[in-house]
């Protein structure tokens, strides 16, 4: 972990009134640092936590934004829940999964991209949705949805 | 104190508790009253996940869980409402989608929270056809856990203990929802002195011991309550036997000394019982019968009654109450030095295990040994209990040494008796708080060998001793300690209660 | 996302403005009024006014905000806590999201009233984590409000009215949303609800004395103390005044977000969306969220207020409205529905970490066209085994649509199984 990272993490526990209040937050510094949490960063954090290493295990393995295992360059999640599903978020998926050539929750040979579906974001009036590193695509169309994967690098 | 009607029956129970606490204090938890439960445990702390404790409550429209409901006065509570029989029917069932059926080969059958209660409610399996979630089999946890994840019902049961018993956490539930999975931290072990304990927590097959699995059908076994000799805590426990054989010791619940544990140290310490015995009586390096044995520890003190030379004593920690006090009372009649008693010490904990490594050493103090490990003075015989450190006799003559392990036999013992261990006769410790606790026999040597006090009693009335021509009775001599010292007063075999009772 | 809803009234006026989402623009458009005049009178008759505004949570429970406040407790020493519920994860739902992003000082607003009324002098907004933009629009008001010294120490010149606001990113997990869920990841731990007692007022976040409101519930709090009660209850029904986000998806003409009076007609609403697409007819409505019970043609008069549709078996939730045509294959609805449950259960009570897995097997199996006729039956009574049995309600939440479902739309199932396919060619796809 870098020292920077550890900084920020310092920072964090004042925020709290229980320096634990900080893990979510400090997971979050650990994982732009690694692009996964892994059995060795996760007992790191434990010790600057004070907490047993299978506390913060159980953490990261609970958080559908949190990995244990690397992942690839570019993050793409399609959304399919009900009101995306209904206005073709299926399609869309199976379409961007022909097209990375994996299926979702996999990563492409090249460790290019992270492909996976994701539960409601929250988009529903703009279905159907894509969560691409972070940055919502809306209302899209399986062209749209392509050109996006597409330029990813 | 508030008062509570559980099915009919009014039951007075202190203020603040749940209302398996309370049922849990009054003792009629599981008894009287029938109420099954799997997350809650009375020395962990409350989960409330399992659901299977729900009960109806007058004037509360939903079913409350017994084990976070705290009681209030005037409560009116049914355990066998149709509602409450409904729910944990559905519980049951739910439980039993995922786990296996195949209790003929799970080594928890026969002991298994799971099957009882189905059976107990009717619900013998789920009414499905679908596939059972895929989970590993018998993978180690650590050098002494074996999990069968198929089998685990994720009531965290093992989870608490580890952070808040042993204070070790390597246990935690990971991922959510139908993938959650009980496990250790990634290449971690469940690996510390207790963990053994969570294989007796476990309400179903997940978590059994290495060393008990698949050894023997426990309807084979009967349990015989006695206590662990490891060190002073004096843990409570239930021998598992069966034919004359001991299979594991498991922890007999006593809230005053070891809550419902033991450390795997102690509860390993069966395997010692039969393992290294001193078999057979010696005169010199010449293997005899136990008569001869005895008579001729009997002839070599009465040559030094009669040539009024010194006799010393060694005790032993190890010794029970009975014991002690038989040899307490011949070193009186013998008019000998006071009786000198070692303790061997060791690794001790905040928990349970203690650094003396004996069993009985307030016992010794009790009834007036001195602990010392200097060596004896001159002396033309000495009787010997259990191990003693070489150096210490090397002013005695003649050594009459009785043993149960052939490692403790001293190399300079002239007259060597086989005694029974704990497990082989009746008596009763007291641990490291002053309090006497009885230990049942569980075991019969297939060897000869006496009780300490009864291989006493025979060479003092092989010697002649006045006053000894009685044989030992325990029960007897027990009568006479609680009579004859203060401390022991009430404290005979027969009064002592199950769960002990401190000394006077 | 919409920068405004299609219909405006109070809270979202000025939505689509850009200089309401700064603290300059705020103001100008008349902000903190309200918490100025709060600070006029004694916290208590805040909480009272609150109170009698008959101002209901936002967040699908639907509780009086001002008697939540109550709960707090009073003369204890420990410091008090709120928290503002922004982990928006009920699919359906997209309100909390417009209000983080166009008015996210009505937000601030409404927790400054909330501290003042009940003592807190922490506030923690857990936003959930996927909403990296939102946390950032929220993240940004609160900078401004420090740089202009409206927190911290003698907030609005008010001696002694110290308060703090700490935004905290969540991290993937519907259960967040459960109040006590949040608690417990605010903790830094899993999202598990946590069993009452106790309950958060007493032993709230980090043990502290606690009150959880949704995002929007804060957000209409300014305009019961700026505007007054009866102007408030002016919107909306007797026991459910003001206005509400409804969030519109599924198959209709114009998706999005209608702040409209609470009460007002389904029919209208939909009507607002453009009405079902395409002409087709309607099919099914899920009227507050997808842990809502269905809703069918019939129902399209009911006012869209939780004590009417509470009479129809349903719940108003959180407002998010999802309109389904008659192409649509409820199989495949309760295969969606079912799948989401089972992936967001937390798993610790027994009946929804098994039976939220057992539903969606069957649901999967009857959709796929090998049901057996036994499994209508099971779909029937396993979420029976579930309903009210557990910690927190996600378990209700999980049993209610397929329960909802089966109650309208049997003969879809029953289709799926006796035929061995899906009798709607034109259902959206799985």
């Amino acid at each position: 972990m870098k020292p920077e990272t550890r900084k920020k993490i310092d920072e964090l526990f004042r925020h709290y009134p229980e320096r634990r209040g900080a893990l979510l937050p400090a997971i979050y510094l650990v994982q732009e640092e690694f692009g996964y949490v892994g059995p060795e960063a996760a007992r790191e954090l434990a010790e600057i936590f004070e907490i047993a290493p299978v506390a913060v295990w159980e953490v990261l393995t609970f958080y559908n934004m949190f990995y244990t295992e690397p992942q690839g360059r570019h993050h793409v999640y399609v959304c399919t829940n009900l009101p995306c599903s209904l206005r073709g978020a299926r399609p869309l998926i199976r379409c961007l999964e022909e097209r990375l050539g994996v299926h979702a929750g996999e990563t492409t040979a090249d460790g290019r991209i992270t492909l996976g579906h994701e539960e409601c974001l929250g988009s529903c009036g703009t279905a159907p949705v894509m969560r691409v590193d972070g940055v919502y695509h809306e209302n899209l169309d399986l062209e749209r949805a392509l050109a996006i994967v597409d330029q990813l690098d | 104190m508030a008062q509570i009607t559980i099915d009919g029956e009014t039951y007075e129970v202190g203020d603040g508790l749940t209302i398996l606490e309370a049922l849990d204090q009054l003792g009629v938890l599981m008894n009287e009253v029938e109420l099954p439960h799997y997350c809650w445990h009375p020395k962990l702390s409350v989960d409330g996940s399992c659901r299977l404790c729900q009960v109806e409550i007058e004037g509360v429209p939903k079913l409350q869980i017994a084990c976070n409901t705290p009681v209030r006065d005037g409560m009116v509570i049914h355990t066998k409402s149709e509602r409450v029989e409904q729910a944990r029917r559905g519980v049951m069932e739910l439980l039993l989608l995922n786990h296996p059926l195949d209790c003929p080969i799970c080594d928890q059958a026969g002991e298994c929270k799971l099957q009882d209660y189905a059976f107990d409610y009717g619900v013998k399996h789920a009414r499905t056809d679908l596939p059972r979630r895929p989970a590993k089999k018998g993978f180690e946890l650590g050098p002494t856990i074996v999990f069968d994840q198929e089998r685990c019902i994720l009531c965290r049961r093992c989870v608490r203990f580890c952070r808040e018993v042993s204070q070790t956490g390597e246990l935690g539930v990971f991922q959510r929802g139908e993938r959650s999975l009980l496990e250790t931290f990634p290449g971690a072990e469940l690996d510390n002195p207790y963990s053994m304990n969570v294989a007796d927590i476990c309400p179903v097959g997940a978590l059994t011991t290495k060393d008990f699995r698949f050894k023997v059908r426990v309807w084979f076994l009967d349990d015989v309550p006695s206590i662990c000799n490891q060190c002073g805590r004096g843990c409570n426990i239930n021998a598992s036997r069966s034919n004359n054989r001991v299979y594991r010791f498991v922890p007999r619940r006593n809230d005053a000394v070891n809550q419902t544990w033991i450390c795997d140290h102690g509860r390993m310490s069966y395997k010692g019982l039969t393992e290294g015995r001193c078999t057979e009586a010696r005169v010199g390096s010449r293997r005899v019968n136990y008569d001869e044995a005895v008579s001729t520890a009997g002839d070599r003190l009465r040559s030094a009654i009669d040539a009024k030379r010194p006799i010393v004593v060694v005790a032993s920690p190890f010794a029970s109450n009975e014991d002690l006090f038989v040899l307490q009372r011949l070193i009186g009649d013998l008019g000998c030095e006071p009786g000198t008693f070692a303790i061997e010490r060791g690794d001790s904990d905040a928990l349970l295990i203690r650094a003396d490594k004996c069993p009985n050493a307030e016992g010794a103090r009790a009834l007036g040994f001195l602990e010392s490990d200097a060596a004896v003075g001159e002396a033309a015989i000495a009787l010997v209990l259990g191990r003693v450190a070489p150096e210490r006799l090397v002013n005695v003559e003649t050594q009459v040494q009785l043993v149960s392990h052939e490692a403790d036999i001293s190399v300079s013992a002239d007259v060597v008796l086989p005694v029974r261990s704990h497990a082989e006769y009746l008596g009763s410790f007291t641990n490291f708080e002053r309090r006497a606790q009885r230990f049942s026999p569980f075991l019969e040597p297939c060897f000869e060998a006496w009780s300490f006090g009864d291989a006493l009693t025979e060479i003092a009335r092989a010697a002649k001793v006045l006053g000894w021509e009685q044989p030992f009775d325990v029960i007897r001599v027990s009568r006479e300690l609680a009579q004859a010292v203060p401390a022991f007063a009430g404290l005979d075999l027969e009064s002592l209660p199950a769960e002990g009772a401190p000394l006077r | 996302m919409q920068t405004e809803p299609y219909t405006k009234l109070y809270l979202s006026e000025h939505y689509g403005n850009e200089a309401f989402r700064t603290l300059a623009g705020y103001e100008a458009a008349g902000g903190f009024q309200g918490l100025r005049a709060a600070l006029a009178r004694d916290p208590e008759e805040v909480t009272e006014l609150v109170k009698s505004s008959g101002l209901r949570g936002r967040g699908g429970a639907g509780f009086n905000a001002g008697l939540k406040w109550s709960f707090m407790p009073k003369g204890d020493e420990r410091m008090k806590v709120l928290v503002c519920n922004g982990d928006e994860s009920e699919p359906g739902s997209f309100k909390d999201r417009m209000i983080m992003q166009q008015g996210p000082f009505q937000i601030l607003e409404g927790l400054l009233i909330a501290a003042w009324a009940t003592g807190a002098r922490r506030s923690y907004i857990y936003i959930r984590g996927e909403y990296q933009y939102p946390i950032q629009c929220v993240r940004k008001a609160v900078a401004e409000m420090y740089d202009k010294g409206y927190l911290g120490r003698d907030v609005f010149g008010e001696p002694g009215f110290e308060h703090d606001i700490v935004v905290h990113s969540g991290a993937g997990a519907y259960i967040c949303g459960e109040e006590t869920g949040l608690l417990e990841s605010l903790e830094g731990k899993k999202g598990q609800p946590r069993k009452k007692p106790p309950f958060p007022a007493q032993h709230g976040a980090f043990g502290l004395p606690t009150t959880v409101n949704n995002i929007e519930t804060f957000a209409h709090v300014p305009y019961i103390l700026s505007r007054g009660v009866e102007w408030f209850r002016g919107f909306g029904t007797e026991k459910s005044p003001g206005t509400t986000l409804f969030g519109v998806s599924g198959h209709v003409e114009r998706p999005g977000l209608f702040e409209l009076p609470l009460g007002t007609p389904l029919r209208e609403v939909i009507a607002k969306a453009g009405g079902v697409r395409n002409n087709r007819a309607l099919k099914a409505v899920i009227p507050g969220g997808m842990s809502m019970p269905v809703l069918t043609p019939s129902d399209l008069d009911v006012p869209m207020a939780e004590e009417f549709l509470s009479e129809r078996g349903t719940h108003l939730g959180t407002g998010g409205v999802m309109v389904m045509d008659d192409t649509t294959c409820m199989a495949r609805v309760a295969c969606v529905i079912s799948y989401f449950f089972r992936d967001e259960s937390c798993g610790q009570c027994t009946q929804c970490r098994e039976g939220t897995g057992w539903i969606h097997k069957l649901c999967e199996r009857i959709e796929a066209g090998r049901g057996r006729p036994r499994d209508l039956e099971l779909l029937e009574s396993v979420p029976a085994l579930m309903e009210g049995h557990t910690i927190c309600a996600f378990a209700d939440a999980a049993a209610w649509p397929i329960k909802g479902l089966l109650r309208h739309f049997r003969s879809d199932f029953e289709c799926h199984i006796s035929e061995g396919s899906c009798p709607f060619p034109e259902s959206f796809e799985l």
